[in-house]
């Protein structure tokens, strides 16, 4: 009986549909979820928002993005100031990285084991280059090598390392850091002092600084890489991240549960004199800023991070994550699509959700998708000349971008007028391209000028027949490209869908046998350079580049590179205004829109700016937890009655008949 | 007894040998490795980092034959590795296979343990109790809910009862999980009561067709007529007769408790190796994914040798030779 009365106690005291422990309520701690688990957390490698949620707060990198600012603006992080670039011989560039002292890394028994004196130890300019030599070993396999090929010597010592390790077994088991020592360094990158490093370019490459803001070359200590190995019961160096960030992760169940904890060694804490730019709270934003609370003088100058612990769930099925993002179990969440309705009206937050105390934060992604053409095809591209561009100035009339986001995207995107997002230099939000416009009258003109009245092709009499390739077999996907063959039918082209399997549309791809197809493109980083080079002519697919166009044009591409390689300056925007009057009126896109993040957050959230790239943005961030409990206890309280309204009906349902058939039986 | 274990293990390594060769073929052949590489490192890849990956993951070796290092290809990898329980890394994250599975089957049993010492006992309960009252309204209401029960897809349990329980009358946290001790039980709680609805419909029906069977027996007659009482009688009399196909339900089930439930696993967030599964087919996660599916095969050859052996341990009539 007593066994019996302890277990409804229990069940009572569990009865709570709060998934973190009691002693957690009134710390502050940020509660968020993630949708898939990390894949890897080793910086060199990892290139996915997933991973980066983890390394970005994780993993300090040389420069950041500022906190506040639009178009997006480096600050230093761990250097201390963005370098110039200085001119060598030979058409060289050289940059000149000075890096802060006193920075540690984050306590780690790596270190110990590695035979350094304490449980962490100071970074130098050298963890930088370890980190450049990561990049360049095939056997890390990151993902960026070719951003890195204008670095003096990046690639040959790759080589090199691969050469040593299948020719002599016995230096392939040496430890990593003295294989980079054996077969290093890099020639382009040096380093005169303890502080500094040195990069040397082949060529000029101003966006090189750009990779500076990402963890891919954030300092690594080789003692975690060479520990870390995955061997005899040890982490993965994968699994295991040993970084110099504001926080640290002290629990990694990446199918469950992921901890970040302040790390109270961190620069920026450690030394709030410096006033270091990455290590306070800006007082200069963007115009609106002010108003929406992001200036807050209560923040403004003060030194960060503001958060004690970050605790990460995994939540697969979006449904149940908002629920518990209603219910107050985390701290900010996207918009489902089933809820979208119900959230957002007109763009604005709805009436329900206000009085919930959220806000809605908007930011557009910087990223571009849209629908392209295989310009080294015979009847769409080039070689159909003034016939196939007004063709494809025909078809991009017919395409009504508002209309597919209303559909597809519940409104949230730009409408896009040229490759250039918004949020980066060269963008130009007055610009109207004259064929992102919905024209049919105009569309049915030209193609009538280009020989295909009515959209019949004379040479057939029947209607021109294009194929639209894909490799995305899904009902949805259908759908969305039904979207776009339904109004280039109604300019009478017959268009039809090509759906493969993504390995046979990638085999068409890399053959040039396909028309059209929709893509899109996420920046790695915030300049133009890095959107318009996928019309660079080098960069065509059939070379094994991103322009999936093939789009080869030789003004383009002296435009291009002049454009690449200057600094943000009037001559820049010139430049770009011309590019995108090339992209206008030879149409080898269809440029679609800009996504939009739609981002909630409970009204104790404070600085919840959304940066709209993938970096972290966890150390500016703050909450009010006291009132997040008092709103949660408010928001769920248990509802008890039908437990025992169901009980009752069971017994009264059941009672007469097992009475009966007692008394029977007796 | 002994000659037919054997028999037995030899037509199970056979069937397993089958399997290995089947598994071959699905993910060799008819399914491209750059497939899986590009998955695991990301759409913006250059073709060299992709060819990379394929070195360093083994997938570059020749398919069925070698001829300069006859034991260097895949196909004899892939039988030594599963052979030698050496699974290797995850496609997807690099992670040892082993590792994960350890890691998985605590979560996968938490839930399955439960749901099978509750979900069994309550059914033969529901079922003696139905069978006892049987040809009254409380059985034939018992068999329509069973049937209805019985009926409803699992998705649909899980959905409702996660916007009932979880949402609703906010009993329990609607998904998620987490090992600690002090709220463990919140998220179990929904997915064993989820469970526990869905899988009893069946089990009480069938049980009850046992014992109705079994209670219509000369020797039930001859214990009634001995005076014993009705209580007496179900659960000594025809509970203990009806073992032989009620065990081979149960114990079937046993080897599977430790591969977890897909849908549960995956809609509750429990990190056990039933998820595993369902991310290694998202993820195109092929290294864990046939090793899954080889595992899944090993334990459902090992449950079909326990059921025989149980049978002559219940029912002295029954002899394996």
């Amino acid at each position: 009986m007593r066994a019996l009365l302890v277990a409804v106690a229990l069940v009572a005291a569990g009865c709570t549909n709060n998934p973190y422990p009691d002693a957690d309520a009134g710390e502050k701690v940020l509660y968020a979820a993630f949708s898939e688990p990390p894949k890897t957390l080793d910086p060199q490698v990892s290139y996915t928002t997933v991973d980066h949620a983890i390394t970005g707060p994780v993993y300090d990198k040389l420069f950041e993005y500022h906190y506040l600012e639009r178009p997006y603006r480096l600050i230093p992080g761990l250097a201390l100031e963005i370098p110039e670039p200085q001119n060598l011989d030979g058409g060289r560039v050289g940059y000149r990285f000075r890096l802060r002292r006193d920075v540690w890394f984050h306590e780690d028994p790596c270190f110990t084991e590695a035979g350094q004196p304490g449980p962490s130890r100071e970074v130098a300019a050298a963890d930088v280059a370890f980190a450049l030599m990561r990049i360049a070993d095939p056997d890390v396999n990151s993902p960026v090598v070719p951003s890195f090929a204008r670095v003096v010597g990046f690639e040959k010592f790759g080589e090199r390392l691969a050469e040593r390790r299948k020719a002599d077994p016995e230096f392939a088991a040496k430890r990593i850091d003295q294989q980079y020592a054996a077969v290093g360094p890099i020639e382009g990158v040096r380093l005169p002092s303890s502080h500094e490093l040195e990069l040397i370019l082949t060529e000029p490459y101003p966006q090189i600084l750009y990779w500076f803001a990402m963890e891919f070359t954030a300092p690594v200590p080789w003692e975690a890489v060479a520990h870390y190995d995955g061997k005899d019961g040890r982490d993965l160096f994968a699994e295991h991240p040993v970084g110099t960030g504001p926080f640290r992760l002290t629990r990694y169940d990446k199918r469950s549960r992921i901890v970040l904890e302040r790390n109270d060694r961190w620069y920026g804490v450690q030394h709030p004199e410096w006033r270091a730019p990455a290590a306070v709270y800006p007082s200069e934003g963007e115009p609106g800023d002010a108003a929406r609370g992001y200036l807050d003088p209560s923040y403004t100058g003060r030194p960060l991070p503001f958060l004690e612990r970050i605790e990460m769930r995994l939540d697969k099925e979006d449904i149940p994550a908002f629920t518990k993002f209603l219910q107050g179990y985390y701290d900010a969440s996207g918009i489902i699509e089933e809820s979208f309705d119900r959230v957002v009206k007109e763009g604005r937050l709805s009436d329900d959700m206000e009085k919930l105390g959220m806000r809605l934060d908007r930011a557009v992604v910087p990223s571009i998708y849209y629908l392209g053409f295989n310009m080294t095809d015979g009847v769409v591209g080039t070689p159909a000349g003034e016939k196939g561009r007004k063709l494809r100035q025909a078809m991009s009339l017919a395409i009504d971008s508002k209309e597919y986001m209303r559909i597809f995207q519940n409104g949230r995107g730009v409408p896009a007028q040229s490759p250039v997002p918004p949020g980066l230099f060269g963008y130009d939000e007055h610009y109207v391209n004259p064929f992102r416009q919905v024209n049919l009258e105009r569309a049915s003109a030209l193609l009538r000028e280009a020989g295909y009245p009515g959209g019949v092709d004379p040479q057939t009499g029947r209607a021109l027949h294009l194929t639209f390739d894909t490799g995305d077999t899904s009902a949805r996907g259908r759908l969305r490209y039904q979207f776009f063959v339904d109004a280039w039918r109604r300019l009478g082209l017959d268009v039809e869908i090509a759906a493969t399997t993504y390995n046979q549309f990638q085999e068409k791809v890399r053959k040039g046998s396909y028309q059209l197809f929709m893509w899109g493109w996420v920046a790695d980083y915030p300049d133009p350079e890095n959107f318009l080079f996928l019309l660079w002519g080098p960069m065509a697919r059939s070379a094994g580049g991103p322009n999936t166009a093939n789009f080869a044009d030789p003004d383009y591409d002296a435009k291009f590179v002049a454009m690449r390689d200057r600094p943000n300056d009037a001559e820049r925007a010139r430049l770009i205004r011309e590019l995108v009057d090339i992209v206008q009126r030879d149409r080898p896109w269809i440029e679609l829109f800009y996504p939009e993040s739609f981002t909630l957050t409970h009204g104790w959230v404070r600085n919840s700016k959304p940066l709209g790239m993938s970096f972290s943005t966890l150390k500016y961030r703050d909450l009010d937890p006291d009132t997040r409990d008092r709103l949660r206890r408010e928001w769920n309280e248990p509802v008890t009655w039908p437990a025992w309204l169901i009980a009752a009906a069971a017994i009264a349902v059941c009672a007469p008949g097992v009475a009966t058939v007692l008394r029977a039986r007796r | 007894m002994l000659a037919y274990l054997v028999r037995r293990t030899l037509f199970g390594a056979a069937t397993v040998l089958g399997v290995l060769l089947f598994l071959f073929v699905l993910f060799f052949l008819v399914t491209a490795p750059e497939d899986i590489a590009r998955k695991s490192i990301g759409e913006k890849a250059q073709p060299e980092a992709i060819a990379q990956w394929l070195t360093n993951h083994g997938y570059d070796k020749p398919l069925f034959w070698n001829a300069e290092h006859p034991a260097d290809t895949l196909l004899v990898d892939h039988f030594r590795r599963m052979l030698t329980f050496d699974f290797g890394v995850s496609d997807a994250d690099g992670v040892p296979i082993t590792r994960r599975l350890r890691d998985g089957v605590w979560p996968s049993l938490s839930l399955t343990v439960p749901l099978f010492l509750i979900g069994v006992p309550l059914g033969l309960w529901l079922a003696l109790v139905v069978a006892f009252f049987r040809d009254t309204y409380i059985d034939r209401m018992g068999v329509v809910l069973c049937v209805l029960a019985m009926s409803i897809s699992l998705l649909l349990y899980i959905i409702g009862g996660q916007y009932l329980i979880g949402k609703m009358l906010r009993w329990f946290p609607i998904s998620g999980f987490d090992p600690r001790p002090s709220v463990v039980f919140r998220f179990l709680a929904l997915p064993l009561m989820v469970g526990l609805a869905a899988g009893i419909g069946e089990h009480v029906r069938f049980y009850r067709t046992v014992f109705v069977e079994e209670t219509g027996r000369d020797h039930v007659r001859t214990a009634r007529a001995k005076g014993a009482g009705e209580g007496r009688v179900m659960v000594f009399h025809v509970l203990r007769n009806a073992m032989i196909p009620i065990l081979t339900q149960v114990v079937l089930e046993i080897p599977f408790l430790f591969t977890g439930s897909l849908l549960l696993e995956s809609f509750f967030g429990i990190p056990g190796l039933g998820s595993i599964t369902v991310d290694a087919i998202q993820g195109n996660d092929f290294a864990t994914l046939r090793t899954m599916v080889y595992i899944g095969a090993l334990l459902f050859i090992t449950g079909q040798v326990l059921t025989d052996v149980s049978y002559t341990l219940v029912d002295p009539r029954v002899r394996l030779g």
